[in-house]
């Protein structure tokens, strides 16, 4: 069991890695430690992505002489762009909260909703 | 191989792209403009109907790569359905918003942005319902997060910012957990297109069940809150009652529809019915939906403000599209495509005749409405024929979506959901109703005063009003596309 588990420790890592920055989007009320934790989310499933595409020994996917097996090309290319998105995510999201800041003056969403009160 | 549906997605990438450009001549009339590259995406989606209904369904692969290694996209009925909804509602919407928009974005060059981000959007809207490839959709959902997200923040005011931000880290969350789905099916299938899929999974859920359900739940939980499937709904209200009115239309009418056909495709196409069926999750997503029809409509009645109200509103609706999908009957999936149309259109048109309210009188609380159909009498039919629909009074369209939902709630064996149905609509019916009698019957003085709307409002409006009518007494050609499609997703 427990070998099992380190030879598939980047499995693993990665589910826990998605679940910090799972807990840390709905958790944190500070705004910029939500994106954080979007990123954080993000990095596990890249990590996962490329975990499955891995061939333990395997050589990266271009035809070179002697090589045993190649790592599959696929996810790798399509966590670029997963990657891509991401950043595109994060960088909307930052230029929102520092449009936020500019309205409210602070970044906490608790203290946002205080100050929204019952406005419509 | 015929172009068209492919060409959709470019035209509208192309209008965004180009916009921003053409808009540094300052004397450049970007509404305009965005109507005619509207036009003629509803002229690109009629002829690819068109070329479906003579030809029949086909596969596209782009660069003539054939499926699994390329990419397939699948023109089927469900495709065609909604790229005519998404393409009409777009063109009426963006007439709409030529009238309406200067006064909610101000000046500069806001309006430019604007149309930029909505022909994303419809790029993106467009793109999902005819991606047949995982990963593929995933991409396009996330260009139509991001523009959905813009299309609110781009009013200024601190409340459509707030809203924003929560419908986008909401979404991220969707989108994370899609992705991971996608990660665990690609584990242990080893393909991303939609097709390839479904003949491995069988054997896959034989030797790895767990990863096949996991993924089932993130699709449902991701793609459910992008959908606004209650309790997952909890950005919706903001976002969709404070963003300009022509966004909260396209918001409300289209994008989390889209979604749900999204989750659908995968569910039907990839799992199949059979597969979906064998294990629980349909009767979760009836749960929830049923949660949601009732939820929606109680929250609805509580509300003070006309689009927050309607906002409510759509949570209910989306509810009876995700219960049509998910009694796996006939019947039942065909009402909930059937619904699709139906709500988008009479969504759209409250939301119009709301916005026009708001820009004429700047009155948003529904108390305030009374005597209003004397001061805007065609608004004010237009309003109430939407509310007649929304509630399902038969000869307008809602009513057609509903009787087949019950129907499929018959041949689902599920009679309890027929119950669901009625009652919901009588919940309906105590929001909408109050203020059409209101804004008729409540004022003493009966003096008409007609304020008079720009004709880009009025046309728009009566179009829609016309739809809901004409579909609630000839629905024929209609339901027999949606009977198609739903052939499709249960073969």
């Amino acid at each position: 069991m427990i070998a099992k588990l380190i030879s598939n420790m980047h499995f693993l890592t990665a589910m826990v890695l998605f679940l910090i920055g799972f807990h840390t989007m709905l958790t944190h009320s500070n705004l910029i430690k939500k994106v954080m934790g979007m990123n954080i989310m993000e990095t596990g499933i890249f990590l996962f992505f490329i975990s499955v595409g891995y061939v333990r020994g395997g050589s990266s996917p271009i035809a070179v002489p002697g090589a045993e097996g190649y790592i599959n090309p696929l996810p790798s290319a399509l966590i670029l762009t997963g990657i891509v998105v991401s950043v595109s995510l994060t960088a909307f999201a930052l230029a929102l909260i520092v449009k936020l800041y500019n309205y409210y003056g602070t970044v906490d969403a608790d203290k946002i909703m205080q100050l929204r009160g019952g406005e419509e | 191989m015929n172009h068209l549906p492919v060409l959709l997605v470019a035209l509208y990438l192309a209008a965004a792209l180009g916009l921003p450009l053409l808009g540094r001549n300052k004397k450049f009339p970007a509404g305009l403009f965005a109507v005619g590259v509207a036009g003629c995406g509803l002229i690109l989606a009629a002829a690819s109907a068109w070329h479906v209904a003579g030809t029949g369904t086909y596969s596209y692969f782009p660069g003539g790569h054939q499926a699994p290694l390329g990419i397939e996209i699948t023109i089927d009925w469900v495709t065609v359905f909604l790229h005519l909804t998404i393409n009409l509602l777009a063109v009426l919407v963006l007439i709409y918003s030529t009238a309406d928009l200067s006064r909610e974005l101000g000046g500069g060059r806001a309006k430019t942005w604007y149309y930029s981000l909505f022909f994303l959007l419809l790029a993106a809207l467009n793109g999902i319902v005819m991606a047949f490839d995982l990963f593929n959709i995933f991409v396009f959902t996330e260009i139509g997060t991001i523009a959905a997200c813009a299309l609110v923040a781009i009013r200024p005011k601190r409340l459509c910012v707030e809203a924003a931000f929560k419908y986008l880290v909401l979404s991220a969350l969707g989108s994370g957990m899609v992705l991971l789905g996608i990660g665990l099916l690609y584990m242990v299938t080893g393909y991303l297109n939609i097709g390839a899929m479904a003949q491995a999974l069988p054997k896959a859920f034989a030797m790895y069940p767990w990863n096949v359900l996991v993924a089932l739940s993130l699709f449902v939980i991701g793609l459910g809150t992008k959908a606004a499937l209650f309790p997952l709904h909890v950005w919706l209200p903001d976002a969709h009652s404070s963003a300009p009115t022509p966004s909260s239309a396209a918001l409300s009418g289209l994008v989390i529809k889209v979604y749900a056909v999204a989750m659908a495709r995968i569910i039907f196409q990839a799992y199949g019915a059979e597969l979906f069926s064998r294990i629980p999750v349909p009767d979760v997503i009836l749960v929830f939906s049923t949660a949601g029809i009732f939820a929606g409509s109680v929250l609805a009645i509580g509300q003070t403000d006309i689009k927050r109200m309607l906002a409510y509103s759509s949570v209910a609706q989306i509810g009876y599209i995700f219960l049509g999908f998910a009694l796996v009957t006939m019947n039942g999936i065909v009402g909930g495509i059937l619904h699709i149309f139906c709500h988008a259109v009479m969504k759209s048109l409250l939301f119009l005749a709301a916005g026009a309210i708001i820009f004429k009188t700047g009155i948003r609380k529904i108390e305030d409405l009374a005597g209003m159909g004397y001061r805007m009498p065609l608004t004010m039919a237009a309003f109430s024929i939407g509310a007649l629909s929304m509630v399902g009074i038969p000869g307008f369209s809602g009513f057609i979506s509903k009787y087949y939902l019950a129907f499929g709630a018959l041949a689902a064996d599920k009679p309890v959901y027929v119950a669901v149905i009625l009652l919901s609509s009588l919940l309906n019916a105590v929001y909408f109703f109050p203020i059409v009698v209101r804004a008729f019957f409540g004022h003493k003085e009966k003096q008409m005063t007609w304020d008079r709307l720009p004709w880009a409002m009025t046309v728009p409006m009566v179009v829609l009003a016309a739809l809901t009518v004409i579909l609630g007494i000839l629905p024929g050609g209609l339901v027999r596309i949606a009977e198609l499609a739903a052939g499709a997703w249960l073969n």
